[in-house]
């Protein structure tokens, strides 16, 4: 059989089948189901509400704060200096700037911890860094910074520290005059925020 | 998975080793095919030997294929293979240039560095050509920067141009080209010259 | 041809596939095609960074690629190169074809060959830079991608070839 024809009878079904099957536009997990579930074993995602309230307190500009409920909710009531991401929307390239990035400390929320959470496995499973979710979201949010439980008499001086510490950011972020000085008390364990390697573009052409 | 070197699977360093196996690869297959006989090379442009046109056209849709389908099993993620951007002015201006240099020449610079590993003197003096070429550009850039920097159109697809999806462009490819394989293969027989004779299997 | 003994070479479409398999490798391992002209390139900037450094350092060019390119030798192209060598070599050893010769149509001599030969590659050398790759970097690795710099490339190339191939006939046939 002449070459020609071998290839002519090996290249059209290969055409045939490429041109007829959707291109794969999905992009790669980055972490193995196993890493993924190591991390979410570990908790390490979690940032505590007492945290984030001090870095907001303080207006830490490398806090981000992301809110995945429905653009109505977050209409509604949100925390300052936040953007909304749907979690349905979480895929659209629009925000990748956002989620996969190295200087800012994202922070997603919800009215619970599900969704927020949600939406960090997904960008985690993509290998995406800095990403955290508020542990409790907004309803824990509420109990513990905008209505603490005063602690009683024979508390340990750190339950009453925190309380302190709890009822001035409440009023700080409820926008009342703050007497106590919030930043000095707060929690100071803040998540290292890990530089992205550049990914290395590839130089061609001659 | 790849491109191994965005990935970072590999370093630097390994990726240079990698390329001089692959430029090995590439000399190989280029002299296997008597891409290192300038008289060969040229026949493209007589009709009598038209082996440029086949291993060219079939490697270009072999690569093309071979990217979609590694795309298609999650090996590669093509958003970070390598796009030439298109300058249409030096596009055409540096293509016609080259054009004028292969039919004087007789090679192409990969073919010419191949030919010269074998001994072939012409292609000695083509590559030393090439050296001056390039020195002349890099002198006269200055000059011929507007030129070079000219209707800038980004790194567009040729599929986005037609609207099509890559593989039915590639599809399109493979019987364009199967097409010119049998005028190629035609025009051998009718051009054939008397003191020219293709030894191929 | 000349030589009685000389093995036939590979057939050119089991030659393109293999050709086109050595180029998704080099997507896969380093996210981009061949090349060759750039490995001129570099070694045309390291020359004059070597030679008159001073001028390296004030024209446009040199300093644009510095800036990108810190060592221009060690680049993946002159790498690639050094194996086009190693792997022209091989194939013309174990088929029989090294020999000192300069290829021609037997109606010139070797001195208009040559000649045309250092014509040809300084319009190519030129050529290549201006249309910001050869054959292998732009047209053959252009087209893989599907690029329309790659087919605009390709059609300016062979396009010119062709319509000049009738006042260069002497040379070949």
């Amino acid at each position: 059989m002449k070459p020609r024809l071998i290839l002519a009878y090996v290249l059209i079904p290969l055409g045939l089948i490429i041109a007829a099957v959707p291109e794969n536009t999905t992009k790669p997990y980055k972490l193995t189901a196993d890493e993924l579930l190591e991390e979410v074993k570990s908790g390490t995602q979690f940032i505590s509400p007492d945290e984030v309230a001090a870095m907001v307190i303080s207006k830490d500009p490398s806090l981000q704060l992301i809110d995945v409920r429905s653009a109505a909710e977050f209409e509604k009531f949100s925390l300052p200096n936040t953007i909304n991401i749907p979690l349905v929307d979480i895929l659209n390239p629009e925000w990748e700037d956002y989620i996969h990035q190295d200087v800012k400390l994202n922070v997603f929320y919800s009215n619970s911890s599900n969704n927020a959470n949600q939406a960090w496995m997904i960008t985690r499973q993509l290998g995406y860094e800095n990403n955290y979710v508020l542990q409790g979201g907004l309803n824990f949010w509420v109990k513990t910074i905008m209505n603490p439980k005063e602690p009683s008499e024979l508390s340990p001086n750190e339950e009453i520290a925190k309380y302190n510490f709890r009822k001035g950011a409440g009023m700080a972020l409820g926008g009342a005059d703050v007497s106590t000085q919030p930043g000095a008390s707060a929690p100071v364990k803040k998540p290292v925020i890990t530089k992205r390697k550049k990914k290395k573009k590839v130089q061609g052409g001659c | 998975m790849g491109p191994l070197i965005v990935n970072e699977i590999i370093s630097e360093n390994t990726n240079l080793f990698l390329a001089f196996l692959i430029g090995i690869g590439f000399g190989f297959v280029l002299e296997s095919n008597g891409f290192s006989s300038s008289r060969r090379l040229a026949g493209m442009f007589y009709g009598y030997d038209t082996t440029v046109l086949k291993v060219f056209f079939t490697a270009a849709i072999v690569g093309a294929i071979g990217l979609l389908f590694m795309s298609l099993f999650g090996w590669i993620d093509l958003s970070y293979i390598y796009i030439n951007p298109t300058y249409l002015w030096s596009s055409i201006g540096g293509g016609v240039v080259m054009g004028a240099g292969f039919i004087l020449g007789g090679y192409c610079p990969g073919t010419s560095v191949c030919a010269a590993s074998i001994g072939k003197l012409d292609a000695l003096a083509f590559i030393g050509g090439i050296f001056i070429g390039v020195f002349l550009f890099t002198e006269g850039y200055p000059l011929l920067e507007g030129f070079y920097k000219a209707k800038y159109l980004g790194s567009p697809l040729l599929n986005e141009v037609f609207n099509l999806s890559r593989g039915m462009l590639i599809f399109l490819i493979i019987l364009a080209a199967l097409a010119m394989f049998w005028v190629g293969e035609w025009a051998e027989k009718r051009f054939a010259h008397e003191d020219y004779k293709i030894n191929q299997k | 041809m000349s030589k009685k003994n000389q093995k036939p070479y590979m057939n050119p479409y089991l030659g393109g596939v293999l050709l086109g398999l050595v180029l998704v490798i080099a997507f896969w391992v380093s996210g981009r095609g061949l090349g060759s002209s750039g490995a001129v390139k570099s070694a045309v900037v390291a020359g004059v960074e070597t030679i008159a450094p001073s001028h390296a350092e004030n024209a446009a060019f040199y300093k644009q690629y510095k800036e990108t390119h810190p060592q221009p030798l060690k680049s993946w192209l002159v790498f690639e190169m050094l194996g086009v060598v190693v792997g022209g070599f091989l194939s013309g050893a174990l088929a029989g074809r090294l020999k000192f010769k300069v290829e021609k149509s037997p109606k010139i001599t070797n001195k208009t060959r040559i000649v045309f030969a250092v014509i040809g590659g300084i319009l190519f050398g030129f050529g290549s830079q201006l249309g910001r790759g050869c054959t292998s970097g732009s047209a053959l690795t252009g087209m893989a991608v599907l690029s329309v710099g790659g087919f605009v490339s390709m059609a300016a190339i062979f396009g010119t070839a062709f319509m000049l191939a009738y006042f260069a006939r002497k040379l070949w046939i």
